[in-house]
């Protein structure tokens, strides 16, 4: 009394679907080994003409605003690199995926992409970092990762472009110190996300509380809290002096905008991904005055001549697309791929070994101040620890004025990161 | 997928005798071929894991779903609690077979893999027990809501016990799977099959696929058994169970236990497919999350409430089809425009099991099981509901 | 002392907002039975429509448009789908609200693309501040128009002929029959009054005072916050509704600061748990007597 016909439909669609996959699976793997032209090892992502590069990217989740200007920041230096002749006589690819800040969904793209691919230009999403960890191992893909942790420095194919957020966070509390926001001995409340983004934050803010006999009010919350009233409310009652946060460009506006309603009014400082500039058309924007951030990479209005360049350049390719920092970071990961992609061509050797071995090899990479000089020779090391100081103004283009350009505090110098080794 | 052929003789009426036995011989050649199919998919796919990797979570989503379609289909209790119990599985196997970890601050007992998966399934079991003052007391929806507090508290232990589950920062590694010295992971020199080597990923299919298998036969012959009557006895009328000499309370606590360790174990499945333990985020968007929770519950849905073959279906149709999406996005360049609103993998897939899960519930309670009996039985005189379910 | 009584009238003022999307659920079981999880999705819709034509209307012709779609939308869920799903009992149909549910939830956050949008222009982020402790502005109107709302449900419960028809169903849905109660048009007006108080309720919601971000996703699961105020109240109690809102919304303020804010959202559904082990329908809700 089963149904036969039902289990004939499901095997003729069985067998239906192997016979797809029987033939996807026979084009996969045509990377090879060997010498190419001019000379060059190469294995996988190179050919004869061209190198291709990934793009793991959120294009529909809730980091969509970021990986949009990421990826149209990566689009531009491809634009521009293979404008003026390409690398080691090889034009740039890019290979762009969207895991949707999924896990599970970029766990399954993974292993599609990974054979096309010489390494990985934009990885959003700390989750799907995680997820992939040992698969970048196993495989020695060279990451440039969009998250800023140095917790994820202890996986050597991690390629950190800038400053971590912990560093972000001591060079900003220095300079609210420095410009006598906040003392020794004060308390400050500190607002994180729960994972590695926040938590590598707090380590600043612990560090930094500990070097000036500061106590840290610390609130952990998740990333879809966007009502931090009850928590405002509890740092009013702890006397707080300054506010840190380590969050989502939402509960940014949720923590300021209680700052302001709850009449406790003290400078905040937030790091790179606290800010949006879409925050200024929502009814927190009057409240925003007392924010400033400190990130790595230079605000979207920065007036560094490059970063104008860049800016300018993807305001006329993308009009659409949305305006915030992540164009230049976007622009910068590539920056310091084209230096590992130079270097590796120099010693003849663009394998996914020799891009590792160039990239540890470089003590001073610079990409026209859109962040500071970056040393990669010291593992586990960020490879920088300057940082831009910027405060919210509304006319400014993408909401923020520099203050204080590349700033790096003594604090700072003197940090161990986590995964440091010497 | 053929629990329909055990109804049993004394309440049917006895089926003509003639058709009976080349209906037989067409069912063992096809579910045959259907194994040999399964097998063979490595093959098929050859070095493109990618889509190893697809049919591996669908394996996970059906012994889920199994698990779950036997608690709520058969024994009455509507559970959201699948992905609590998935967390419980994944971590419990960390901790169990993993060791302290680079700077020593996790947990890890270092037990060997196998014990260690069996020690989370029945920790899972255990927790599931634990639960049975709520789970035996409450009916429908209030146990639904009920179960849901569960994903919520998941999610807080997940957090706050990073000694456990590794934190949300990094999460854990879980311990490579092995079976004595016989490790699921990539090896030189590997085994062959058809020239396709059997590395990690394919090593991991015929664990799942395994594992899968003996879940599903499980599952129906608890579903045949004296459990499964008490079960329907239960969801059926409990007074009247009651009256029959079941002990409703027990009965329904060892449902949920049951279930719960099911979970338990798609939730080991989960951690080795995805090389990680790691507590999700927020609850809503993650691999322990509410949407999972719905998932998992349309899936039995869809399936049609209680039927194990049906439960299969609506994992295949719940977990595959986003991946089969995503992976065509990629492969063919389907959904360009998702980011300008256009219809992403995601979006789709949540319309059709959306739409499947309303008509299943307007015109077809029974689900996919009894829609593929139709097919079968052009004379399907019998009422859809509790069909497959005696 | 200042701290726990802002807390208080932080939990307060989310409470009121809580009990309208509560009384939603109970309004719907009341009359059939069914759970309704489709409630965030109504929520969605009539946000999205007050976002869609705000500018265009204006905020008050748009958020009068919205409560209406919301109502809509509820009428046509059940004239569509629940009332032709008869052979379906009520737990089945309660699943069938999920598989809308999602579908709603999907459409409309695609429709809203990057946007999260904020729809309490009169009144959000305007607090109101004395002696020390802060009022803000939403929570406030919210709390009037509760209690006007709640007030006016529980006069036309007792004394219009919708509320006696509905409590008569509610009672005893065949009695009810006989006696010539139109089942179809009682069910029909409870789901259009619950989907009417979702539009409202979506106008406090998706504001920077009550949920700190504006319609989406998240909006969607304040909803599912709401569930256990509908359950510990007990699912057929309109009191039960109002107080269980009030609860969740202390528990919630209160356990943020006392116990610790990632432990509030825990909270909530633990006191639920408790109460529904004391009491498994709940404070208000009339027990289940076991029918043979």
């Amino acid at each position: 009394m089963i149904d036969r016909r039902r289990r004939l439909a499901a095997l003729a669609g069985g067998l239906a679907a192997g016979l797809v996959l029987a033939a996807c699976g026979s084009t996969a793997d045509n990377a090879s080994s060997g010498g190419g032209a001019g000379g060059v090892k190469t294995d996988k992502g190179v050919t004869d003409t061209t190198i291709t590069l990934g793009v793991m990217t959120d294009r529909t989740g809730v980091f969509k605003n970021l990986g949009e200007a990421l990826t149209g920041g990566n689009e531009l230096w491809v634009k521009d690199v293979n404008a003026a002749g390409g690398i080691c006589g090889r034009q740039l690819a890019l290979e762009v995926v969207d895991h949707g800040y999924k896990a599970d969904t970029a766990k399954t793209l993974y292993p599609q992409l990974e054979p096309k691919i010489l390494g990985i230009t934009q990885l959003v999403g700390s989750p799907v970092l995680a997820a992939l960890k040992q698969n970048l191992i196993d495989d020695n893909v060279l990451t440039a990762p969009a998250s800023w942790s140095s917790e994820i420095l202890n996986n050597p194919n991690v390629m950190m472009i800038g400053t971590t957020y912990d560093l972000e966070i001591i060079d900003g509390l220095a300079y609210l110190q420095q410009q006598g926001l906040i003392a020794d001995g004060d308390t400050i409340g500190h607002i994180y996300i729960d994972g590695e983004y926040g938590g590598n934050g707090l380590r600043g803010s612990k560090y930094y509380a500990s070097k000036h006999n500061m106590t840290v009010q610390e609130a952990k919350i998740t990333s879809t809290d966007n009502d931090l009233a009850n928590i405002v409310t509890g740092l009013k009652g702890a006397g707080v002096k300054a506010i840190v946060l380590t969050t989502t460009p939402g509960q940014t506006a949720s923590a300021m905008s209680n700052n302001a309603a709850l009449g406790l009014n003290v400078p905040v400082l937030g790091n790179n991904p606290t800010f949006d500039p879409a925050l200024l058309q929502s009814p927190a924007a009057a409240s925003l005055d007392k924010l400033y951030v400190a990130a790595s990479s230079a605000p979207f209005s920065s007036k560094t001549p490059k970063a104008v360049e860049v800016a300018n350049e993807y305001k006329a390719t993308y009009p659409d697309k949305p305006k915030n920092a992540g164009a230049q970071a976007g622009y910068v990961e590539s920056l310091v791929w084209q230096a590992v992609l130079e270097k590796a061509c120099q010693n003849g050797d663009l394998t996914r070994a020799g891009v590792q071995t160039a990239l540890k090899s470089l003590t001073s990479v610079t990409t026209d101040d859109l962040v500071a000089p970056l040393d990669y020779s010291i593992p586990g090391a960020p490879p920088t620890r300057g940082v831009y100081i910027a405060k919210v103004d509304q006319n400014a283009e993408g909401g923020l004025t520099e203050v204080a350009p590349l700033f790096t505090a003594p604090d700072a110098q003197g940090y161990k990161a986590p995964h440091q080794q010497s | 997928m053929s629990e329909v052929t055990v109804t049993p003789p004394e309440t049917e009426a006895p089926p003509t005798p003639a058709p009976r036995r080349p209906r037989n011989w067409l069912k063992i050649a096809g579910v045959t071929l259907f194994l040999v199919l399964l097998v063979l998919f490595p093959v098929f796919t050859g070095t493109d894991v990618a889509y190893l990797k697809a049919g591996q979570y669908v394996l996970i989503g059906v012994v889920g779903a199994v698990g779950l379609t036997m608690l709520v289909g058969q024994a009455g209790q509507l559970s959201l609690a699948t992905p609590f119990f998935l967390l419980v599985g994944a971590v419990s196997y960390a901790v169990l077979a993993g060791d302290s970890g680079d700077s020593g601050d996790l947990v890890g007992l270092g037990l060997p893999p196998v014990v260690a998966a069996v020690g989370a399934v029945v920790i899972c079991g255990l927790v599931g027990l634990a639960f049975a003052p709520v789970s035996g007391r409450l009916r429908g929806i209030y146990l639904g809501v009920a179960s849901l507090s569960l994903v919520f508290l998941g999610l807080y232990l997940g957090q706050s016990l990073d000694m456990l589950s590794g934190g949300t920062s990094t999460g854990r590694p879980p311990p490579t799977f092995a079976i004595f010295d016989f490790r699921f992971a990539n090896t030189e020199p590997a085994p062959t099959i058809l020239g396709v080597a059997v590395q990690k990923q394919q090593r991991l299919w015929y664990l799942f696929l395994v594992l899968a298998i003996g879940a599903y036969l499980l599952a129906r012959g608890a579903v045949r058994s004296r459990i499964g009557r008490a079960w329907r006895a239960v969801r059926d009328n409990e007074a009247a169970a009651t009256a029959m000499g079941v002990h409703v309370t027990r009965v329904k606590a060892g449902a949920f236990t049951i279930s719960s360790a099911y979970a338990g174990l798609a939730g080991v499945m989960t951690a080795l497919w995805l090389d990680l333990v790691k507590p999700d985020e927020n609850e809503f968007v993650g691999t322990y999350s509410i949407t999972v929770a719905i998932g998992y519950l349309a899936m039995v849905i869809i399936g049609g409430l209680g039927s194990i073959p049906g439960a299969v279906a609506g994992a295949v149709l719940v977990n595959g089809l986003p991946q089969l999406l995503t992976l065509g996005a990629t492969e063919f360049g389907w959904f360009a425009d998702a980011r300008f609103g256009g219809p992403s993998p995601v979006l789709i897939s949540a319309f059709v099991y959306g739409v499947a899960v309303v008509l299943v519930v307007m015109f077809e309670p029974g689900g996919l099981a009894a829609i593929g009996r139709r097919l079968a039985h052009v004379r399907a005189a019998r009422p859809t509901r509790g069909g497959d379910r005696g | 002392m200042n701290t726990f009584l802002q807390l208080v009238l932080n939990g307060l003022g989310k409470g009121a907002v809580y009990a309208l999307l509560a009384l939603g659920f109970v309004v719907i079981f009341k009359a059939t039975e069914v759970v309704n999880f489709a409630h965030g999705s109504l929520v969605l819709i009539g946000g999205y429509m007050v976002y869609a034509t705000k500018d265009a209307l204006g905020w008050p012709a748009a958020a009068a448009l919205g409560i209406v779609s919301a109502a809509l939308a509820a009428l046509l869920i059940e004239r569509l789908l629940i009332a032709h799903a008869r052979n379906a009992d009520v737990n089945s149909l309660a699943l069938l609200t999920i598989g809308v549910d999602v579908i709603i939830t999907e459409e409309i956050v695609r429709r809203l693309r990057a946007d999260i949008p904020f729809i309490g222009d009169p009144y959000d982020a305007q607090p109101l501040q004395a002696a020390g402790l802060t009022v803000f502005r939403t929570q406030l109107v919210a709390l009037i128009v509760g209690i006007v709302l709640i007030t006016a449900f529980f006069l036309a419960f007792r004394f219009s002929s919708w509320g006696v028809a509905m409590r008569a169903q509610a009672e005893n849905r065949e009695a009810a029959a006989l006696m010539g109660i139109r089942s179809s048009r009682v069910t029909a007006t409870a789901w259009l009054l619950a989907g009417a108080l979702a539009g409202v309720a979506v106008l406090f919601m998706a504001t920077q005072d009550f949920s700190g971000a504006g319609l989406g996703r998240g909006t969607h699961a304040i909803a599912l916050i709401a569930f256990p105020a509908a359950i510990l109240g007990g699912l057929d109690s309109t009191v039960g509704a109002v107080v269980g809102g009030l609860i969740v919304g202390l528990t919630e303020a209160l356990s943020a600061q006392y116990v610790s804010f990632e432990f509030s959202k825990s909270a909530v559904f633990l006191v639920m748990l408790l109460i529904l082990v004391i009491r498994p329908s709940g404070l208000f809700g009339t027990r289940e007597l076991s029918r043979v």
